[in-house]
């Protein structure tokens, strides 16, 4: 049972086990993880995983390939339209789908609003797990706001099943480009307060500044992404690495840190909602208002015999698909390479030698999504 | 950092806090009070499903099982007979799980004849979840009560004089399509 528990160590029996979750609410979901404490310094750390499961790539090889799309927004479900677009490329690639340039500009812009809506959520349960309420409520009247301009265009919240081969499933509703415009004015006020109430606020420089930290080699070793990769200073973004959709003809800056402890972590979150709402500025001006949103694809997609993994860069992290056709209609495997399931792999490393209330601290700032790291 | 200088954080950090507080407080609340106002849903929300009937109640639905063929959560049952006269197929049966069913509206969009589709109405709480295997009467019925509705399926089509076939103008669309358009008509005058 050593893989369930942790076997106490003989000659040490200062040592409590305790057990952090799975319905702990500070782990952001059914994580669990068996902590060695001495006192209040957590000795060894072992997290399970696995409670949230649900079979995603299996259902995925028995369904054909437009059926596999609303499948795949149910693992991030609070990133909603970043988890199709891999999968989406990856097809793209295979059958040599011409995209139309507006249809690239407009996933984009659902992807930025995506990334927007996530990281106002993990503000929001950030705060709340460092034991501060109100921001938490701020943020969610945010993310309510973008929340509102999807189901407007793409007819639900957060898993909207909104790209598809060629393009978008279906046109951007008239107001769109105004509501963003809109949202984005109230976004960079809301943003002054933010700094104000997180970055500013000396509880969250006593709770995070040199806690949890990742050192660079260590990051890259553990095979980390995203904004936790980035916060331990390596400059590493697919969306610049490997461009995709409209990402080539925007101008943006990716943040680092050299820090790599909790608040870099927070820090980097904080400039890629400025980096967002930058992109999703020039996508406003640059996007025609109207014209093509879908190319033209085959009605049954058959992609030829082969593989091909596509990775986009979401709110967590590099979220790859690699997608093995053996000619049929139905996919013969897909494989999701999840950031947030990476990410949670430096928890162990993390966690050993910080105070428990510093776990909580350093889990937050790792910002899971059980639904995507069970799958 | 001495004491001092700790208290003044300390202060500094209580009195941004509350003047942002102070700020959200003269903002509009973003609540609603359901159930007193029902929220504006807009026309594309996906909220349930619907099997909608002809203007003089024959039935739309012809029966081609694209709905049942593309449906992820494979939550539509559909059983057909030969229409012994005139041609095409009838209903036997036509069920939707709507308890299993995602709401992904990958039916909607199949539909070549836009029965199917999608309506605003969200309140199906029960106790009993069989009254959620909805069956082809409650699907009409659905689309009966739903005030507005509307089906992403803008294609069809027309022939025109000269045998081309064309989009049909959005007053001939099923789904409202006129009443999407409007507000982009406004917008361009």
């Amino acid at each position: 049972m050593s893989t369930m528990s942790l076997e106490p160590v003989p000659g040490r029996s200062d040592e409590m086990i305790v057990n952090m979750g799975p319905q702990h609410p500070a782990t952001h979901g059914v994580l669990r993880v068996v902590l060695g404490l001495e006192g209040e310094r957590i000795t060894r750390a072992v997290p399970h995983i696995g409670y949230l499961h649900r079979n995603h790539e299996k259902i995925e090889e028995a369904r054909t390939y437009p059926m596999v799309i609303p499948y795949t927004d149910r693992m991030d479900y609070v990133s909603g339209t970043q988890n199709e677009l891999p999968f989406v490329l990856a097809v793209e690639d295979m059958l040599g789908i011409e995209v139309p340039d507006r249809a690239k500009k407009i996933r984009t812009m659902f992807f930025e609003l995506y990334r927007l809506a996530s990281h106002l959520v993990w503000m929001g349960t950030a705060m709340l797990d460092l034991g501060a309420i109100s921001p938490f409520l701020y943020t969610f009247w945010d993310r309510e706001i973008i929340l509102g301009i999807v189901e407007k265009t793409a007819g639900a919240r957060m898993l909207p099943n909104y790209y598809t081969f060629g393009g978008v499933r279906r046109d951007v509703h008239p107001d769109f480009f105004k509501d963003v415009a809109d949202f984005l004015d109230h976004m960079e006020r809301r943003m002054v307060d933010y700094e104000h109430l997180v970055l500013e606020s000396p509880v969250v420089h006593a709770r995070t500044i040199g806690v949890g930290v990742l050192s660079k080699e260590r990051a890259v070793a553990r095979g980390v992404s995203g904004p936790v990769l980035r916060a331990s200073g390596v400059a590493y973004d697919v969306r610049k690495a490997f461009p995709y959709d409209a990402y080539p003809d925007v101008e943006f800056e990716i943040p680092t840190s050299p820090d790599g402890d909790t608040y870099a972590r927070f820090w980097v979150r904080f400039q890629e909602m400025y980096q967002s709402i930058r992109i999703l500025r020039q996508l406003v001006e640059l996007t025609p208002k109207t014209g093509p949103y879908k190319g033209k694809a085959p009605a049954r997609i058959k992609p030829p015999a082969g593989e091909r993994y596509r990775a986009v860069e979401n709110s967590r992290g590099e979220l790859g698909v690699l997608v093995v056709s053996d000619g049929t209609d139905k996919p013969y495997r897909v494989k999701h390479r999840g950031a947030a399931f990476s990410n949670l792999q430096i928890v162990p490393d993390l966690f050993e030698g910080a105070k428990f209330s510093d776990a909580i601290a350093i889990l937050a700032s790792l910002d899971p999504v059980f639904g995507e790291i069970d799958r | 950092m001495s004491l001092l200088q700790e208290v003044w954080q300390a202060v500094k950090a209580i009195g941004t806090g509350m003047a942002t507080v102070h700020k959200r407080v003269y903002e509009e609340a973003p609540t609603e009070f359901y159930p007193y106002v029902k929220p504006d849903l807009p026309p594309v929300s996906v909220q349930s499903l619907a099997l909608v009937e002809n203007e003089d109640g024959s039935e739309r639905c012809i029966v081609c099982l694209q709905c049942e063929r593309a449906c992820p959560a494979q939550v539509i049952t559909i059983e057909r007979h030969r229409n012994p006269e005139g041609k095409g197929f009838l209903i036997d049966r036509f069920d939707i799980d709507l308890v299993n069913c995602m709401y992904c509206a990958a039916c909607v969009e199949a539909c070549p004849v836009s029965s199917i589709v999608t309506i605003q109405d969200f309140e199906m709480s029960t106790y009993d979840l069989q009254t959620l295997k909805a069956d082809v009467d409650f699907l009409h019925e659905q689309a009966r009560r739903a005030r507005q509705w509307y089906s992403p399926k803008f294609g069809v089509e027309v022939r025109t004089e000269d045998g081309r076939i064309e989009k049909a103008p959005p007053e001939m669309q099923p789904g409202g399509l006129a009443e999407i358009l409007k507000p982009a008509e406004e917008v361009d005058s």
